[in-house]
């Protein structure tokens, strides 16, 4: 039993699931956005951050956690994984309130960046949760709100930090007292997630595990599928550069701005918000625009809507730095949002579809890939002083196009591709789907979850007409 | 003759460009004062707390009337070479009007010629990082003249050090440090409450 048509979308209590998850991610994207007063005394942990190998130990843990969290999601189930994670990474930002040197900086942002992973069980819910008619939509949404995070904290946090200065704080005391606003929200959010969050409409993994409906995997096998799904490979690359452009304007536009228009700090903060801000109904957008394409063509028109949306997005980066007025650069800008956010939202209605029994690795290297993409962007195109920002954002869109191109290369044989129909042989999604499970586990029955997801995944086929042929190996299909 | 005159026109008018354009140079500026401060090298001070006695007076070695058109004197707070290390917001630049060496002011005061004293209690927002003093010496336009600083021209002696204030109180430590362990006792207790739901289930 999955959450299907739109109807029980919204009227079933998962939406409130939904904005909890969503915002748990917030509130970890709020700590690492907050902008303390002293600024010279806090421009160390740019400094040091910026140190080429804090950048590369940062994105290696990054990826890891990422990894790790998909691989936790698997085994253990998304609840827990992401209560876990949450509760873990709370004490890093209840000690940022007590750093006081560049070393205890790092280490506590270093730290509370692995909360971010729980963007990964986020998806992963998502998907387990919602069927495929609207599994884009859903993951859409709680990705979307959740990367707005990253744009409300610019406004939020300040304001926060000004409140307590007013009620008396010194101003050396008042932002450290701010850190806790969101470290207790961390808290208490986890504790929302184990008690109000359920990891499948049918229960609880470890419920689920002791009563025999479901069965504990085996990490290497997940794993393996994983790594040799050369569909995972494509899309990491791809979110590396929808999301991770995103991330790469993140941290350099307010600076752009400033020093290219020469308007001032705050109006550049503003803008650099606004462009976070974009994520209230971009990404959501993308999600549903990938939902819809497939009602009509399936997963080929998840593929095109994607490709589509992705090098359009490349065309308007590139126009960012051509653009030499204020007024017209906020307004590509902000198309630029737009367009790079719904190919994020895009990217994950296509996840799901990849495995079914290694989802989570999955979506962790996707997640990771957008890390990755972020800081190789940044390294080639933003360090020093080799090109001006306006040239890197411009060959940051020649890149992006180039890199969306390998979308083409993606094929379903169950579905097709952008190019290709679906294989001549007549592949169902159960062969595509029970080809990670070897026959010894079919005979223990543990691929059942696996079979019923085939079985909801036709809707992929489109508007096609035609019976479906029956399964291969003559499990008949149960429907719950 | 043309090319000394043409030489003299164009120093005179970069030096009238300069002035009318408000564009002085450190380089540009004679060390006229003679400027000493309480700290001793390698000094640690605490922000807020503690004091600097500054004593400044003008080179009596040098010409008399050179020192005819000082109007007011500003000392301040300049940061050591290892302090701006990698930090462009604090680089050492030419053009005064662009240089960030001396970013805190310590007091503006009239000129004189005499030994002129002044204790300053450093301010609360003086960030970690090494110091020295100078002060720069202003006309009646209020362009820089003359300077006198602490330490030599490589800025390496008499340097000292500023201990910022940190803003960490103990209830502070102890409230992050508290809930801390509650968060990851919680997480203990979550493990344990899943697995007796879990095992309940199983019974029934």
């Amino acid at each position: 039993m999955r959450l299907g048509n739109m109807e029980e979308f919204w009227t079933f209590g998962t939406p409130f699931l939904k904005y909890e998850r969503s915002l748990a991610r917030h509130f970890k994207l709020l700590i690492l956005n907050i902008k303390p007063l002293n600024s010279d005394y806090f421009q160390w942990q740019l400094l040091i951050c910026g140190h080429f190998i804090f950048r590369i130990a940062a994105v290696s843990g990054a990826v890891f956690a990422r990894v790790a969290m998909g691989t936790a999601c698997d085994l253990f189930g998304p609840r827990l994984a992401s209560a876990a994670l949450t509760l873990i990474t709370a004490p890093a930002v209840y000690c940022t309130a007590i750093a006081n040197s560049a070393a205890s900086f790092l280490l506590v942002r270093f730290f509370t960046g692995f909360s971010l992973a729980t963007f990964v069980s986020t998806q992963f819910w998502m998907s387990s949760l919602f069927s495929s008619k609207v599994v884009g939509t859903a993951n859409g949404i709680a990705g979307g709100w959740g990367n707005l995070g990253g744009g409300a904290t610019q406004l939020i946090m300040p304001l926060v930090f000004g409140l307590i200065h007013n009620i008396g704080a010194t101003k050396f005391t008042a932002w450290r007292i701010a850190f806790f606003i969101p470290a207790l929200f961390q808290t208490l959010s986890a504790y929302a997630i184990f008690f109000l969050g359920q990891d499948l409409p049918d229960g609880n993994y470890s419920q689920l595990h002791k009563s025999g409906d479901k069965h504990k995997d085996s990490f290497s096998q997940i794993f393996y599928h994983a790594i040799t799904n050369y569909r995972g490979w494509i899309l990491a690359l791809t979110y590396g550069y929808c999301f991770g452009v995103e991330l790469t304007i993140d941290n350099i536009i307010a600076q752009y701005f400033y020093d290219r228009f020469n308007v001032n700090l705050h109006t550049a903060g503003i803008i650099a918000a606004s462009f976070g801000l974009a994520n209230l109904f971009s990404r959501p957008g993308g999600g549903i625009l990938s939902d819809i394409m497939a009602k009509r063509f399936g997963m080929r028109g998840r593929l095109w809507a994607l490709w589509i949306v992705q090098t359009l997005g490349g065309i308007f980066c590139i126009l960012l730095g051509k653009v030499g007025s204020l007024g017209v650069s906020v307004a590509v800008m902000i198309i630029f949002s737009i367009f790079v956010q719904a190919a994020c939202g895009l990217t994950f209605g296509i996840v799901p579809f990849v495995s079914r029994r290694s989802l989570g690795i999955i979506s962790g290297m996707t997640g990771g890939g957008g890390n990755v993409g972020a800081v190789l962007t940044q390294v080639i195109f933003f360090r020093g002083s080799r090109y001006s920002t306006e040239t890197g954002i411009t060959l940051m869109g020649v890149m992006i196009i180039c890199c969306t191109l390998v979308i083409m290369l993606i094929y379903f044989p169950q579905w097709g591709g952008m190019f290709f129909g679906p294989s001549s042989e007549g592949t169902t999604e159960e062969d595509y789907y029970m080809s990670e499970w070897n026959s010894a586990e079919k005979e223990r029955g543990i691929h059942m979850a696996s079979m019923k997801f085939s079985e909801n995944s036709r809707s992929e086929r489109g508007k096609r007409v035609g019976s479906a042929p029956s399964p291969t190996d003559g499990t008949p299909s149960t429907y719950v | 003759m043309t090319i000394q005159g043409f030489l003299v026109v164009s120093i005179l008018f970069s030096c009238l460009a300069a002035t009318s354009y408000g564009v002085v140079t450190f380089s540009s500026l004679q060390e006229n004062l003679i400027v000493s401060a309480s700290p001793k090298l390698g000094q640690v001070l605490k922000a807020g707390e503690d004091n600097i006695i500054v004593t400044w007076s003008f080179n009596k070695s040098l010409a008399a009337g050179t020192d005819s058109s000082y109007k007011t004197v500003k000392l301040k707070l300049c940061y050591a070479p290892v302090s701006q290390q990698d930090r462009g917001w604090r680089k050492t630049k030419d053009d005064l009007n662009k240089d960030k060496t001396c970013q805190h002011n310590i007091v503006t005061k009239p000129y004189s010629s005499s030994n002129t004293t002044f204790t300053w209690t450093i301010e609360r927002d003086v960030p970690t990082a090494t110091y020295f003093i100078r002060a720069y010496v202003y006309n009646s336009a209020d362009h820089e003249v003359a300077y006198g600083q602490t330490t030599d021209a490589h800025k390496t002696t008499n340097l000292f050090d500023v201990q910022a204030i940190s803003g960490r109180h103990v209830s502070l430590d102890i409230a992050s440090i508290c809930f801390s362990a509650f968060s990851v006792v919680s997480l203990l207790g979550f493990f344990f409450l899943e697995k007796r739901k879990a095992k309940m289930s199983q019974a029934k």
